[in-house]
């Protein structure tokens, strides 16, 4: 039986790796992976304090934090693919339209 | 025991310092040479990646999405018998939100290959 | 009362959507319009299944989610919001190329989701309607499709939003590990807990800065200003109301039994103070050099949501709705003002477009300068009854530093609110602006925003009766 602390400290390091990740890279489909880590993250958090707690309640919010990373993902996916169509690039530094 | 976390502790925080070290000291943009693929010095026969037709792209959006809402049929299969008609409805209602997500799409011409 | 018909008011708006998605696909082009009237229909519809539960505390799915007449209140302002932001989006996204039907499905789901996450005090489920809202307010941000403004606006917006989301749902995670609940009321006990663990920290930690993102207040705030100005016009009143008034609904919801609890607050209190002060003072100084209107408002929106803060700091519900209201009907009157001065695929967002406005187009001029004066806080508006509320509790609260640096804030705010008037007034137009005058929804909403602004202002008294209901019922 492996101790639930271990879960927990690796969902914390994905959580910051992801953190990390989200402002080191510089493009937009590698910051949007960053972000499905950290959710990730968020999911084996749950699923150990679930199993932890002989509970069910948390496994099934796994459920819609899946479905809320697939809507998310439908929705940046499109949004990249037109920043695509607009620019040939999807690099940050070079979406700087705006700024001030 | 408690040498082998400081190693560990030292290598890691060396880590993330030289990341944002390389991110703060080094110069960030690109410049067309270095985003050019890299083939032994001789120029290159062809591009890496070709274009793929944004047909494909399209479908998978809507296979991501289709995809992910069947994840709700399996808390749904476990309490079908002790819900009997309440849970039937329930999926009747869930089902018929996709099939009207489905008859937009489809309207839009997601699905015609031609063109 | 646990009663299916308590979901009437969600069910109509989410009904009215699918319908609007459906009909988009079988209507002619030219005949998108109708969309925009079916969708005001099924609005008006779900306001008025709503009156009827007024005092009646109905609730469904084991109380999950429950119309009080706090969440009543508040989907009562959204509703209007979104009314008044349909309104105005009738002509402009025919005259901008943006004319797709799904603009106002897609405006019905995002109220659907901010009505589920005023009406629970579940946090899975506010996080849930907090990604219904997100995700069609990313489509929303996006949807002038030629523009590589608006595309980069959403881009912009998706990152930081599914960044903010992330934050939220861990620091949720961990609380659920903590409580093994997701229930507020259950996190707020757990805090009373003397000795408190550090998981709970920080997971109410990183929910608090996920709801930072979203009510866009500085640290949080960069993604703020691009987006505003991305975006079409109409989606920019609508991001500028909604998101930040259910976002402070949330926070009413987690800070009302907390600060009643009085235990360990101390930390929470002094990291939102410190937030508060930053939010007023940086927002109002960012926007003096701002040449953009739209990005003017937008740093104005940023200060803002740190008067709102001030009234979250001194427990001063009731103040902090009547601000909400306020801000509602002067800030998508500012933007409906900005909209009017528009034509065929051109809109004016410069300061020097605005030169000698006041005098060529008067009433344009004249109500954009009286949403203006409101903003700033100037008497008879309801601006200033709204901030005269706020600080003189916070005040009574013992909280004067506090208010010392919101007032002088605001003084600061007034130059760069004046500027504008002063530019439509005072200086000779330099460019040759002409503008597209048959709106008559648009003039219809600024007629309805100046009366809300002015009767907010000069006769609240029928106002602050709901209000009082309002938060009665949450105590």
């Amino acid at each position: 039986m492996i101790p639930i602390s271990y879960f927990i400290v690796l969902s914390f390091i994905l959580f910051f790796l992801g953190i990390v990740a989200f402002f080191v890279k510089k493009d937009l489909l590698t910051q949007f992976m960053a972000v499905e880590i950290m959710l990730n993250a968020a999911n084996l958090a749950f699923i150990a304090f679930a199993k932890s707690a002989n509970a069910l309640d948390g496994q099934v919010i796994v459920f819609f934090v899946i479905t809320v990373a697939g809507a998310e993902a439908a929705i940046g996916l499109a949004i990249i693919l037109l920043i695509f169509r607009h620019r040939k690039t999807i690099k940050t530094e070079d979406i700087n339209l705006m700024k001030g | 025991m408690i040498e082998i976390f400081i190693v560990f502790l030292i290598f890691g925080l060396l880590g993330i310092v030289l990341i944002f070290m390389n991110k703060f000291l080094g110069p960030s943009r690109t410049n067309p040479s270095k985003e050019k693929q890299f083939e032994c010095g001789s120029p290159f026969l062809q591009k890496g990646i070709n274009p793929i037709p944004i047909k494909f792209y399209l479908v998978a959006f809507l296979f991501l999405l289709f995809d992910i809402e069947v994840v709700f049929f399996f808390p749904w299969a476990l309490i079908f018998k002790e819900m009997g008609l309440t849970a039937f409805i329930v999926m009747f209602a869930y089902i018929f939100i996709l099939a009207i997500g489905f008859i937009y799409a489809w309207k839009k011409g997601a699905f015609k290959w031609e063109n | 009362m646990n009663t299916f018909s308590s979901l009437t008011p969600l069910l109509i708006i989410v009904a009215g959507a699918l319908l609007v998605l459906i009909l988009e696909v079988f209507l002619k082009k030219e005949k998108k319009d109708y969309l925009a009237y079916i969708s005001i229909v099924f609005l008006l519809g779900s306001v008025y299944a709503g009156l009827r539960f007024w005092n009646q505390n109905p609730s469904y799915f084991n109380g999950k989610l429950l119309l009080d007449n706090f969440a009543l209140f508040f989907i009562f302002i959204l509703a209007i919001a979104t009314i008044l932001v349909t309104l105005i989006s009738i002509k402009y996204i025919f005259l901008q190329n943006t004319n797709h039907g799904e603009y106002y499905a897609l405006l019905l789901l995002a109220l659907s989701g901010m009505m589920i996450m005023v009406s629970s005090t579940d946090f899975l489920i506010i996080f849930l309607g907090l990604e219904v809202l997100s995700v069609s307010s990313y489509a929303l941000a996006g949807l002038k499709r030629e523009d590589p403004l608006s595309s980069e606006a959403a881009a912009k917006y998706f990152l930081l939003g599914c960044f903010a989301s992330a934050f939220i749902i861990f620091g949720l995670a961990l609380l659920y590990g903590v409580t093994q609940s997701t229930d507020i009321t259950v996190f707020v006990q757990s805090f009373a807990d003397p000795n408190l663990s550090l998981l709970a920290v920080a997971g109410i930690g990183l929910i608090i800065i996920g709801l930072g993102f979203k009510i866009a207040v500085i640290p949080f705030h960069m993604w703020t200003p691009d987006v505003y100005q991305g975006s079409p016009t109409p989606v920019t009143a609508f991001f500028s109301v909604g998101p930040k008034v259910v976002g402070f609904a949330v926070l009413i919801r987690i800070f009302q039994p907390y600060w009643r609890a009085a235990v360990n607050t101390e930390a929470v209190f002094a990291a939102l103070w410190i937030i508060a002060v930053l939010t007023m003072v940086i927002g109002n100084l960012i926007a003096l050099r701002q040449t953009n209107v739209k990005r003017i408002l937008a740093y104005s929106s940023i200060a803002h949501a740190g008067y709102l803060l001030v009234a979250i700091l001194s427990r001063d519900n009731a103040g902090l709705l009547f601000y909400l209201m306020v801000y509602l009907f002067m800030n998508v009157g500012a933007f409906s003002a900005v909209i009017a001065l528009s034509k065929k695929n051109k809109e004016y967002l410069e300061l020097d477009d605005y030169a000698g406005i006041g005098f060529k187009y008067p009433w344009i001029g004249a109500t954009f300068s009286i949403f203006l004066i409101s903003l700033a806080g100037f008497p008879p508006t309801g601006g200033f009854l709204a901030k005269f509320y706020v600080f003189s509790t916070a005040v009574r609260e013992g909280l004067i530093t506090l208010v010392v640096i919101a007032v002088l804030a605001s003084l600061v705010s007034v130059y760069y609110y004046l500027r504008i008037i002063i530019y439509m007034y005072m200086k000779e137009p330099s460019r040759d602006i002409t503008i597209h005058t048959e709106n008559p929804a648009l003039f219809f909403v600024l007629f309805l925003c100046l009366y809300g602004v002015l009767q907010l202002g000069i006769f609240p008294g029928n106002v602050l009766v709901f209000i009082k209901q309002a938060v009665a019922s949450i105590l």
